[in-house]
């Protein structure tokens, strides 16, 4: 049976492990602008980021917003999830295609369409114009709003998918139960739903807030060149200061930050919600 | 494993060789990769010198299209690999420097492209061939602006406060015009640093991209910007009101050129597409189309078009050449600046 996860390891091993070989390896390299970079072995580049106001920033910015937009999204999804969960209609798979369709546009065609409808000359403002609401065209892009607002309506359906199949596992009946017993609903989903759903909510959580912490499309196209967030620091380095190393050493803090947060996150719901 | 090469050309290359009932590697052998931008350019390229230059002396042409950042790191992280993924490579002068000093372009001389005699002296280096040019001058809207600025230096002017735009992705020629315009030179950037606090003091506003500059100087969210002459010259035909100054500073000169990477595999390709990309035809249409200036002496524009796109005389003089050496060694810390200070 063990030999089933060979091909899964492979490809993980070949794809990933092995890169971020190379990428720490990188990250221990002195950046030299005209040879790339010179080969040593340094903790500088690590030292000088992470006592460098400028990304403490960056890295409180990215958390703070991936903190947010992961919590939002669950308030947003979880109703939602569990309207999907409970339909019984012949709809159902309908309506759980038409929450995956966002999933098939890719992230700069759908911010591209929002730059069509949101920017100064976009059609929103071009509507409030036209009819007489405003006199002046409203800032809707580059702010940290237009960022949060964009991240959810990507990362929304993981949320819904993953919270909704764990309350389709739990059973109706013990709703039924609860209500019989003279719980108000409220108090059922305080009690029954909400605990038993716990696995699915932290999972969601987790791959939200993952997702949300390595958004670079929504906060380049959306929040503008003033917007701090990793991913687009990363790529600043890599790309257009051709500074590899310090781009690794970006990419692995960015790493451990999201780590931690992920375990602390999966200890946290696993005490709270633990069997008992 | 499949070449990323024989990925490219699986379609057109298989169909060729169906059609012709020819092997494969028989097809291949006048087929050349050119990494370019897309868009207008890419477009151009094939218009102008793939198909009609290069077509019927049987050189396919695949374009790798991307813009120049992730190029440029393909090109570094390729340079020490036996085989490239390009046969050419078109870059901006000063990202041509910083990969020329890495040796990862082949020479190039005139044994190898025979119309580089015609390409004008000041143009030419080492490991490239200038395509087109232009230079960094002021754009102003003329329905705003009554009284257009004369220098870089008057854009700090405070009536100009929160209509100053400019473009992120062109921090280094901005820090350049903010160096000008603090009595700074090509090779001293440091009076650049305070002249961009003020600017930002001042509500400067900094746009991702080229095109969402165009759209906020066409809606006059801002009416003021340092740009290529040719790129105003397309936004103007583009129904955009602008006009543009050449500032008293000076303005500097972009040249995009293309080179053939030293592991290029179809080096004779390279260099037969470099040669093409000087034809003086091509390089008058370029000029009609972007705006960008032929680069060989032998292209004459039209006296209407040349006026548009060109600078005068007494301004030819004041054309800069960049610094390439000192803006590559400077280069972490304008990239720092720009993104920790003036950014921020």
């Amino acid at each position: 049976m063990a030999l089933l996860v060979v091909p899964a390891c492979l490809l993980v091993l070949a794809l990933l492990v092995g890169p971020m070989v190379l990428m720490f390896r990188i990250s221990l390299e002195q950046f030299s602008p005209t040879e790339l970079m010179i080969a040593t072995v340094s903790p500088d580049n690590y030292v000088r980021a992470a006592t460098d106001p400028y990304y403490q920033e960056v890295i409180l910015s990215t958390l703070g917003v991936a903190l947010l937009c992961t919590a939002l999204t669950l308030v947003i999804a979880y109703p939602a999830a569990y309207w999907l969960a409970r339909l019984q209609s012949g709809w159902k798979s309908l309506v759980v295609i038409a929450t995956m369709f966002p999933l098939l546009v890719g992230n700069v065609v759908r911010a591209a369409g929002w730059m069509a409808l949101f920017d100064r000359g976009g059609l929103v403002n071009q509507t409030l114009l036209a009819i007489g609401v405003i006199r002046e065209p409203l800032a809707l892009m580059y702010t940290p709003k237009a960022v949060v607002l964009g991240i959810i309506a990507v990362v929304l359906p993981y949320m819904i998918l993953t919270i909704s199949a764990v309350i389709e596992s739990i059973p109706r009946d013990l709703e039924d139960a609860a209500s019989n017993l003279g719980a108000s609903a409220m108090r059922t989903f305080w009690r029954v739903i909400l605990p038993l759903s716990a696995p699915g909510v932290a999972a969601g959580s987790i791959l939200v807030f993952v997702l949300c912490m390595n958004t670079y499309a929504t906060a380049v196209l959306l929040g503008g060149p003033r917007f701090k967030m990793m991913a687009p620091a990363v790529f600043d380095q890599f790309v257009r200061g051709n500074n590899w190393p310090m781009g690794a050493t970006l990419a692995f803090m960015l790493l451990a930050v999201t780590m931690t947060f992920t375990v602390l996150g999966s200890v946290v719901f696993a005490r709270r919600y633990r069997v008992r | 494993m499949i070449s990323r090469r024989r990925f490219l050309s699986a379609g057109a290359g298989a169909a060729a060789a169906l059609a012709v009932n020819v092997p494969a590697s028989h097809a291949e052998t006048g087929q050349v990769v050119v990494g370019t931008w897309g868009g207008d350019y890419g477009q151009l390229l094939s218009d102008l010198i793939d198909k009609p230059l290069l077509a019927p002396k049987g050189v396919e042409v695949l374009q790798d299209v991307a813009n120049a950042d992730p190029r440029k790191t393909k090109l570094l992280a390729e340079r020490q690999s036996r085989r490239g993924s390009m046969d050419v490579a078109c870059l901006s002068d000063s990202d041509h420097y910083i990969v020329a000093a890495t040796e990862a372009f082949e020479p190039v001389d005139a044994a190898k492209v025979s119309r580089l005699d015609k390409v004008f002296p000041e143009l030419r280096t080492a490991t490239a061939i200038p395509h087109i040019y232009s230079a960094q001058v002021i754009l102003y809207n003329t329905n705003q602006v009554k009284a257009p600025p004369t220098a870089f230096a008057d854009l700090w002017d405070p009536k100009w406060r929160g209509k100053v735009g400019l473009v992120d992705i062109l921090y280094p020629n901005n820090t350049l015009a903010a160096a000008l315009a603090g009595g700074g030179s090509v090779s001293n950037f440091d009076p650049a640093e305070q002249k961009l606090m003020e600017l930002r003091s001042l509500d400067a506003k900094v746009y991702p991209s080229n095109e969402a500059l165009a759209a906020a100087l066409k809606s006059e969210e801002v009416w003021l910007t340092t740009m290529w002459l040719a790129r105003g010259f397309m936004w103007k035909k583009s129904g955009i009101p602008l006009s543009h100054v050449v500032p008293k500073e000076g303005a500097v000169a972009i040249v995009f050129e293309a080179s053939v990477p030293r592991n290029a595999r179809n080096k004779d390709g390279g260099f037969t597409y470099l040669d093409a990309m000087l034809d003086a035809k091509a390089q008058v249409a370029f000029a009609d189309k972007m705006g960008y200036v032929p680069t060989v002496t032998d292209a004459v524009l039209p006296e209407e078009l040349a006026k548009q796109v060109s600078l005068g005389e007494a301004d030819r003089a004041k054309l800069l050449k960049p610094d390439y050496a000192y803006q590559a060694q400077r280069s972490q810390r304008t990239l720092d600046f720009w993104n920790k200070q003036f950014k921020a």
